[in-house]
C-alpha cells in the first residue's frame, strides 16, 4: 500500500469525562484542549473544544472516536473525524495508563482519519482516505498522518 | 505506512437502486447476492443480503458505505463493514479506497476484531474487486 506523509499532529488532551459503563464497553470522553499539525501542504492549530469518545470493549481493545476543527495557518477550518483502535499487551498498556512514555511499537494505536472542508485550496482532503500512527504521550497523543495513495 | 495482505473480495451486485436526490446527494444503493474472499489466513464466501449504500456527492466523489457478512470456509461467520470513496475522476487513474472493519465471534478469526484495514477496489467485469491489506 502506498502512502505519503500528509501530517504530524500532536494534539493536547484536557479533561476526561468518565461516563462509565455503557451497553457497548466503557466509555470515557477525553476533551481536545489544543493542538498542531504541520505537513508538506498544510499546518496550523487544532482548536479547542473537540474530543475523542473513547469506549473500551469487553476484550479490552480501546475504540477511539476522535472529531476536532484544524485551523490551518492561512484561516481555512478542516472538520477532521477519525475511528481508530488502541491495544496491547497489558503491561504495555497499564503503563499508558500510568501516564509513562511507551514505544509506540509496543502496541498497536492506529486510526482513519477523514477530513470536510469548504475551502477550495484544501478540498483535495475531501476526496482523500488516510491512516495513522498514534504515540500516546502522558500530555496527549502524536499522531502521524499518511494520506493513502 | 506497513500493511500485509488479509484478503481479495470479489463481489456480486445486483441491479442498483437508484433512491434518487436526497439531502446529501444522491443515493444508489447496491445489493449484494454473493461473491468470494480468499487470503492466507481466510477464505470463503459472501452471503446474499448484504449491500453497499452510496452516495453521490456534489463534487462527483461516492461515498461508499458497505455491510455485508461472511462466512469462513469452516463455518465462521465474520461481519464486515467499510467506509470509502470512489473518485473517477482522480488526477491521473481513479481513486477508489476503503477502509474495512470486521466482526466475529469466532476464536480462531478474532484478530479480525483487532484490526485496521485499507482496501483497493477497482471495477472488474464481473463487479467490484478489492483487496484488502491489514494496517501493521
Amino acid at each position: 500500500m502506498d502512502s505519503r506523509l500528509l501530517m504530524t499532529m500532536q494534539v493536547a488532551v484536557g479533561g476526561a469525562q468518565k461516563i462509565g459503563a455503557v451497553p457497548h464497553g466503557s466509555r470515557v470522553i477525553a476533551t481536545i484542549a489544543g493542538g498542531h499539525f504541520e505537513g508538506p501542504l498544510l499546518r496550523g492549530r487544532v482548536l479547542p473544544g473537540g474530543g475523542d469518545w473513547t469506549l473500551l470493549r469487553g476484550d479490552g481493545v480501546l475504540e477511539l472516536d476522535l472529531r476536532i476543527t484544524l485551523e490551518t495557518d492561512d484561516g481555512a477550518l478542516i472538520h477532521l473525524a477519525s475511528f481508530g483502535l488502541r491495544h496491547g499487551p497489558p503491561e504495555a498498556i497499564a503503563a499508558l495508563a500510568r501516564g509513562e512514555s511507551v514505544d509506540p511499537a509496543a502496541y498497536y494505536f492506529r486510526t482513519t482519519p477523514r477530513f470536510e472542508t469548504g475551502h477550495p485550496k484544501y478540498a483535495f482532503l475531501n476526496r482523500l482516505l488516510a491512516v495513522a500512527s498514534g504515540d500516546r504521550r502522558a500530555d496527549g497523543p502524536i499522531y502521524t498522518i499518511a494520506e493513502i495513495l | 505506512m506497513r500493511t500485509r495482505p488479509l484478503m481479495t473480495l470479489r463481489l456480486s451486485t445486483a441491479s442498483p437502486q437508484g433512491i434518487g436526490s436526497v439531502p446529501h446527494g444522491t443515493r444508489i444503493t447496491f445489493p449484494i447476492i454473493g461473491g468470494s474472499f480468499e487470503g492466507e489466513r481466510l477464505r470463503g464466501k459472501v452471503l446474499p443480503g448484504g449491500g453497499d449504500w452510496v452516495i453521490k456527492r456534489a463534487d462527483g466523489v461516492l461515498e461508499l458505505d458497505l455491510r455485508i457478512t461472511l462466512e469462513i470456509d469452516d463455518g465462521a461467520l465474520v461481519h464486515m463493514t467499510f467506509e470509502g470513496i470512489r473518485n473517477d475522476g482522480a488526477p491521473g487513474a481513479p481513486y477508489f479506497r476503503t477502509l474495512p472493519r470486521f466482526e466475529t465471534t469466532d476464536a480462531r478469526y478474532s484478530f479480525l476484531n483487532r484490526l485496521l484495514a485499507v482496501g483497493t477496489g477497482e471495477i472488474s467485469a464481473d463487479g467490484p474487486v478489492h483487496r484488502i491489506e491489514e494496517i501493521l
